[in-house]
């Protein structure tokens, strides 16, 4: 009887090929960009031979993990029901004063990070409190935003700033246990996300207040609160981000960091299957959206495919992207 | 117990509403007031030419506002503009050709003495020039040259690229012996970029023959000239020469470079940029292998955004000038000094 229990425990716990086919199946539909990846990974292998090489996959991580810490809040943001086009020129501004201050200022690389994180926040909060407090549009707000921090970043810092000092320098180059230290606080910003998302009341907030927010109101949600608190979020995270790009360049120009960057993480995040109706996603998704970005990049670079053809394949990649977001099941609770 | 509603409270939004517009229309005026156009005095002077006497204002429209070397051309050209007792205007065209074009057009309706412009496209400019000049106003073209124009400033674009192309190509036959890999991070979006492309690679392709060009991407700043150089490393880890369309892309490279493992000193390796941009300049004085840059002197630039209006104002003969363009590299300290202090 015993024997027979402890059999059929191990059974539960290790499902078998059907159940494991079953449970892939699943994931593909809730995710078809999975598909479309691997696809991708599977043509630029076979057509360059150098795609799967540790170091070149070593550096689409890199690349892609500024692209990642932004997009997890940003996505967060979206499924509210809200939007953040200003996270470009944050990033600028964080990437500068972090610089500024490692720099110029001399100060430890612990005081820049944390300056620029300051900013950021600051940033988020001003588009916090014009959107979610005064009602004011999110699209309008944040894209004046854009260009009214670009114009600050290149008030303060109109010239270009280099030499952060190898301190600031470990941001950006260090390894742990072997993983690019971007890399790392991108995943940790990726599993933070996921979990919150998943397994907190607060995230689960943040799905119905995208979903209907007269409904959450009326249901005792606080749907001002929470999308506020996304948005410092989010211009934290994109101030981290320009940090983490001052630190592996050791420069930062005002007029150029970030230019564009806002486009790009709308780009991942929409990908991703994160409607931008609010009320659907999943930070899966934008990790999806992320690695397509990037494996896209990286694989037209390595192909040599001509400029204007790139720009047309991503302009392709958003359309699918899209099209797969709108034709797929959608990941709501 | 009482709980406000999800949605703004209809006073204070429409206190803010107040205050915003409030705060706008009183910066709107404050605007209006500074940079108001010398009315009656440009009415003036339409339909001929100005003298130097009434040459009393300029109107730099360099459109590429993200640049640091706009910030040192506006610091230096109004500088130079004071000593004259010119006053120096600019537009703000942010790399937009439409914007520049409606500056452009304000700049004429509003009869500004004299216009120099860097057209972003040199077809769009020509019916804008001809109607300032129409209007007896001084049209000078910036880096490049115009059907309808009082003068230019010239710069040669080509030549800065082949002045890199030709170093670069020099030094892989002394060190690789005319071998190796090379990466060149190009612009083909606009006419300066393709110029300088064109200059840079046929110079080098010509002079180094058995040096394979592994890739050709585009990228003008130092994000994309960092991501585009690790994939192209990712498939060609012995790269030895990066060149760029733009210090920015270059230093991008260069960072890429090292990441890789590459010693700030390699002797096999060779990075070169254009521009004369402070981060590229430090790092060629350093010592490293960012070897070399095709720099503009900012200053030389500047005396020639005052001095070539004045010069047709004053009526002089052939007043165009040619801004020389000098590849500086780790010998040329004084050269870099004076660089980095032109862009302080």
């Amino acid at each position: 009887m015993t024997t027979a229990t402890t059999a059929t425990a191990a059974e539960r716990a290790v499902p078998g090929p059907r159940a494991l086919a079953a449970g892939g199946l699943a994931t593909l539909r809730r995710q078809p960009l999975l598909l479309v990846l691997a696809l991708l990974v599977l043509v630029f292998q076979l057509s360059t031979g150098s795609f799967l090489d540790p170091g070149n996959l070593r550096g689409i991580a890199t690349d892609a993990a500024a692209l990642a810490i932004v997009a997890v809040p940003l996505a967060l943001l979206v499924i509210s029901g809200y939007l953040d086009l200003s996270v470009g020129s944050t990033l600028a501004l964080g990437a500068l004063t972090a610089g500024w201050l490692a720099g110029e200022q001399a100060q430890s690389p612990v005081v820049a990070v944390v300056g620029a994180l300051a900013v950021g926040a600051a940033v988020g909060a001003v588009n916090g409190v014009l959107c979610c407090y005064l009602g004011l549009s999110p699209f309008i707000v944040t894209l004046g935003m854009l260009a009214a921090v670009r114009g600050l970043a290149q008030q303060l810092f109109p010239l270009p700033l280099s030499g952060f000092g190898d301190g600031f320098a470990w941001l950006g180059g260090a390894r742990i246990a072997g993983i690019a230290a971007p890399v790392v606080i991108a995943g940790a910003v990726l599993v933070a996300g996921a979990l919150f998302l998943a397994y907190t009341p607060t995230g689960r907030h943040v799905f119905a207040i995208g979903v209907n927010r007269e409904a959450a109101y009326l249901s005792g949600i606080d749907v001002r609160r929470t999308p506020f608190a996304l948005f410092v979020v989010t211009g934290t995270a994109a101030a981290l981000a320009g940090a983490i790009k001052a630190s592996v360049l050791d420069s930062a120009v005002s007029g150029t960091s970030g230019a564009g960057f806002e486009l790009t993480v709308l780009t991942a995040v929409l990908l991703g299957g994160v409607a931008l109706s609010g009320g659907s996603g999943s930070v899966l998704g934008v990790l999806l959206g992320v690695l397509f970005l990037g494996c896209l990049q990286n694989g037209l670079t390595l192909l040599s495919v001509p400029t204007f053809w790139q720009q047309m394949a991503q302009g392709v990649a958003l359309v699918a992207g899209a099209a797969l977001a709108y034709f797929g099941p959608r990941t709501t609770r | 117990m009482t709980r406000r509603p999800y949605f703004v409270a209809a006073a204070s939004r429409r206190q803010f509403l107040t205050w915003s517009a409030g705060a706008l229309a009183t910066t709107g005026l404050a605007a209006s007031g500074c940079s108001a156009p010398e009315g009656s005095g440009s009415a003036k002077a339409a339909g001929a030419s100005p003298s130097p006497t009434t040459l009393s204002r300029i109107g730099l429209d360099y459109p590429f506002t993200q640049l640091p070397l706009y910030t040192t051309l506006v610091k230096l050209s109004t500088a130079a503009a004071t000593k004259h007792d010119v006053k120096l205007l600019t537009t703000s065209d942010a790399s937009n050709p439409d914007t520049q074009a409606t500056n452009l057009n304000t700049w004429v309706a509003q009869k500004m003495p004299a216009i120099v412009s860097f057209p972003m496209v040199f077809e769009a400019a020509e019916s804008i020039a001809k109607a300032a000049l129409d209007a007896g106003l001084i049209w000078v073209t910036y880096g490049g040259t115009l059907e309808n124009q009082s003068a230019d400033i010239q710069f040669s674009f080509r030549e800065g690229g082949r002045l890199l192309g030709e170093a670069a190509a020099k030094w892989a036959d002394e060190e690789l012996g005319g071998k190796g890999k090379v990466a060149f991070l190009v612009d083909n979006t606009i006419e300066l970029g393709r110029e300088r492309t064109k200059g840079m690679v046929d110079a080098f392709t010509k002079l180094a023959p058995g040096v394979d060009v592994v890739a050709q991407e585009q990228a003008i700043d130092p994000d994309t000239g960092l991501s585009k150089s690790n994939a192209i490393l990712a498939k060609h880890p012995d790269l030895n020469i990066v060149l760029g369309i733009t210090d920015a892309a270059a230093y991008g490279g260069f960072k890429a470079l090292q990441q890789a493992g590459r010693k700030k000193g390699d002797a096999k390796t060779f990075v070169g940029g254009q521009d004369g941009a402070a981060p590229s300049l430090l790092a060629i004085k350093q010592g490293t292998f960012y070897r070399a840059s095709s720099a503009l002197a900012p200053q030389d630039i500047a005396n020639a955004i005052v001095d070539v209006p004045l010069a047709v104002a004053a009526g002089k003969a052939n007043p165009s000038v040619q801004v020389p363009v000098k590849l500086v590299g780790s010998g040329d300290t004084a050269e870099i000094d004076a660089l980095l202090a032109q862009n302080a």
